[in-house]
This record gives structure tokens, sequence and C-alpha cells, in this order.
């Protein structure tokens, strides 16, 4: 049955070893948004604690929406949507490939991107940051789950990349909020009563996210 | 009698208030290779998406193997050739086809692919990305991907498009060969030449309707090109 999913997220993950197009300018991208702020303002340490976690979500969500747009612009090239809606197969097998490459490549550039940003902001690092860990994989989650659902809508417009931004912030800021909150406490040190239950909250919203977008990605696909 | 490998029931579609089709019928048998034959804009490409079941008709219905064209085990037995190449250009031949038949559930696959590329003269090219391919040789990586799971239907909007004679000889070789094994094919096209070389039947739409559907063996090519191609009859152009 993941037979679809797996050769979907394989091909794409080749292609993007191979071109290593999205993850470079992701990286890019935010090295450039980290010196700007970096270089911009300068804070004492205990107000840069409390931009800081925004600023690492800024990064990711700007830098995860070229991931988006990317994995399905390379999809209309040469017709390989239309390809994908002649498949014999179920749409939500479609989606679960395209989820986990998406989601696959962003992890990894935040894996990438992270000790740049605890060196830029001089973060402490602790064993309590394990705690990041979990945030970061929910955060995305949520994110790439309804992005990648939303980007297969976007990309039959001319209009890709508004559309795409149009469309899934009101529904994403939630999570993302929560994900800046959760990761605010772990940075600070401060991880309050509050933060598995939010946490918690974060993943239930992946789940309803994800579960919605398998369902629904067959009528995406047809014309 | 068999079910018909395609029936068309009386479709019409709209995009808004542009009309692409407007009550087109016809069925085709088993092993019958039909040419569509019309001038850009007349509704071929679109008949033949919904035909695919990519899309839905406004009004009517299309029944592949006698039951509704989105269904998976239709889609399996289905291929689509058009300009569009549904290859990666990032991706090597091999890597492509390997691609296709994991999708298709295709067994012995290794040997399917090879057996595919060397139908279509690639086999030399076959670790190379898709990406430094010509035109030509892309069209005949397209032909490898769409018999790879070796479908009963095959459906070709304007498969010569852009293609140099030997690949176009190539193409004609191929086809002949798959109605030969008894695939059902429908061909749009507006080469009447080829049109007439290769099928059975023919169907004329224009102005979104179908204006003719014959025979090829009860009818003189010249009659065809005289009654639906000449600038005169507002038929079609060639």
């Amino acid at each position: 049955m993941m037979r679809t999913a797996i050769s979907i997220l394989k091909k794409d993950l080749r292609m993007e070893f191979r071109s290593k197009e999205s993850i470079l300018a992701m990286w890019i991208f935010s090295l450039l948004i980290f010196v700007i702020f970096n270089f911009t303002f300068e804070v004492s340490r205990l107000v840069m604690l409390e931009i800081a976690p925004g600023l690492l979500w800024v990064a990711f969500v700007f830098s995860g929406m070229f991931g988006l747009n990317q994995s399905f612009a390379l999809e209309k090239e040469n017709g390989n949507l239309r390809a994908m809606a002649l498949m014999p197969v179920d749409g939500g097998q479609i989606y679960v490939g395209k989820f986990f490459s998406v989601t696959i490549i962003m992890l990894m550039f935040e894996a990438l991107i992270f000790p740049i940003f605890i060196i830029f902001y001089d973060l402490q690092l602790s064993l309590g940051m394990f705690r990041l860990i979990p945030v970061l994989l929910a955060g995305t989650i949520g994110f790439t789950s309804l992005g990648t659902i939303l980007s297969a809508v976007a990309v039959h417009t001319r209009n890709q990349q508004i559309l795409l931004s149009l469309l899934l912030w009101p529904l994403v800021s939630p999570i993302i909020i929560w994900s800046v909150t959760l990761t605010g406490m772990v940075l600070s040190g401060e991880v309050t009563e509050a933060f598995y239950p939010l946490l918690l909250r974060v993943g239930a919203f992946d789940v309803i996210f994800f579960t919605l977008s398998y369902m629904l990605f067959d009528f995406i696909l047809e014309d | 009698m068999s079910v018909p490998a395609l029936e068309v029931l009386a479709i019409s579609k709209d995009f808004g208030r542009i009309i692409a089709l407007r009550g087109v019928s016809f069925s085709v048998q088993s092993g019958e290779f039909v040419s569509i034959l019309g001038r850009n804009g007349a509704g071929k490409t679109t008949l033949l998406n919904i035909i695919s079941g990519i899309s839905r008709p406004s009004e009517g219905e299309v029944k592949l193997f006698g039951t509704d064209p989105s269904d998976r085990e239709n889609k399996a037995k289905l291929a689509v050739i058009s300009h569009e190449m549904f290859l990666y250009g990032n991706l090597t031949a091999i890597e492509n086809l390997e691609y296709y038949s994991r999708i298709y559930n295709i067994p012995n696959a290794k040997q399917r692919v090879e057996t595919v590329l060397n139908d279509v003269e690639l086999t030399h090219r076959r670790f190379d990305l898709v990406a430094t391919y010509s035109r030509g040789m892309t069209q005949r990586l397209t032909i490898a991907r769409a018999l790879l799971h070796e479908p009963s239907l095959l459906l070709l909007d304007e498969p010569f498009t852009g293609l140099d004679q030997h690949a176009i000889g190539m193409l004609i070789t191929l086809l002949k060969k798959q109605k030969e094994m008894g695939r059902t094919i429908l061909l749009t096209t507006h080469d009447l030449h080829t049109a007439t070389e290769l099928s059975d039947r023919y169907v004329v739409i224009s102005k979104h309707k179908i204006v003719k559907d014959g025979l090829i063996a009860d009818t003189n090519p010249d009659a065809i090109r005289e009654k639906f191609f000449s600038a005169d009859t507002g038929g079609i152009d060639l």
C-alpha cells in the first residue's frame, strides 16, 4: 500500500540530493535573515532571547515556503502533475510521498541552519535544548502537512507563490504561534507546565491537517 | 457482443462561457485504431483529458471497458502520450522508468525497462539525465514510459509534434506494432496522411462537435481531404 508513497519519496529525495536546489536556497535565505537581524539590532541578551524564537520560525517558515513551491513546481514541469493524476493509485498515497519528501528536506535544512542560529545569537547549549526536537518536529509537520496539499492546489494557478501564501498563512498561523511560544520556553530555559499541553495541541492539529489532506488529495489532482 | 473499450456518451464540456465540446458520442471497440481529426481548439485534447479521467465532462458520460475512467483498474490499463513528457529531467532514463514501474507495480521490472528502452533505441543513453536528451530522444523515452505497463488503451495527443523524420518513422513503426498486438489506440492528429496510414477509423471534430465518423477503408483519403481539410469548407488546417 505504501509502495507509491515510498517511490515518490525516493524520487524526490534523489532529485534534491542531485541538485541540492531547495536545501541550498533555503539555507542561504535563512542565513541572510540571521545576518541582517544580527547586525541591524544591537540588543541585550535578554531581549535577544525574546525575539530569537520568532526569528528562528520566520526563517523556517519563509524558507519552507520556497521548499513547498519547489516541490510541486517540479511536478508541473513536463506535465508530471498530469502523470500523477493518471496513476492507478490512491491520491492519498501521492500526498503521503510528497508530504514526507517536503518534511524530510525541511528537517534537514533546519538541522543545517540551527547551529548557525546558535552561533549568531550566542545561545547557550544545554541538555534542555533537546526539548526543541519535538517542538521543531511538531511545528514542521503541521506546516508541511497543510503546505503540501495547498501547494498542490496553488500549482494549478499562474500566481502559485502568492496563492500558496494566501491560503497557507491563515490556516497555519496557530501552529506557528504555538511553536514560537514553545521554542521560546526551551531557549530561555523556562519550561513551564503549559509546555506539554501546548505541544500536544500542536500535535493534534498535525494529525487533523494530515488526515484531512490525505482524504482530500484525490480531488486536488483532477483538472 | 463484447463491451467496447471506450464509450463516449453525449459528452459536453464548458470552461465557464467557453464551449470545448458539445454532445460528442462515439465508441471504440477493443483492438481498433481510431484517429480524431480536428483543427486547433476543436476540443481534441479536452476530449482525451475526459477519456483519461483527469477531467470531468460538464454533461454526458465516458466508459472505459464498461466502467468509470477514474477507476484505478482502468487507469492501470491506460497510457497517454502527448506533447508533455511525463518525465523528470533531473533523473536518468533508467531512474524514470524504474520509478514508473514501481508505481504501476510491474513484475520483472528490470527486464521490462530494458525491453522498452531497446524498443525505442535508447539503451546506450539509459544512464544519462533526461535533461540532456534531444526533443526526439525525449519523445522516444516518453513512448517507452507509456508502453512500460503494457496498456490496453493508448491515448495519443498530437504525438508527432516537434519530432524529426527518424523519430516519426520510429513512432509509426511502434504504433503499428502495438496495433498488431491488439491494443486499442486513439490518436489525435493534424496529419491526415499518418492518420490514414495507421487507423481503421477516423472521427472528425469541428466546432466542438463530431461532423464525420467513418472507416478509412471505405473512404478515399482525397475525399476526406477535400471535404474536411479544405480551407473552403472551414475544415481542418493542414
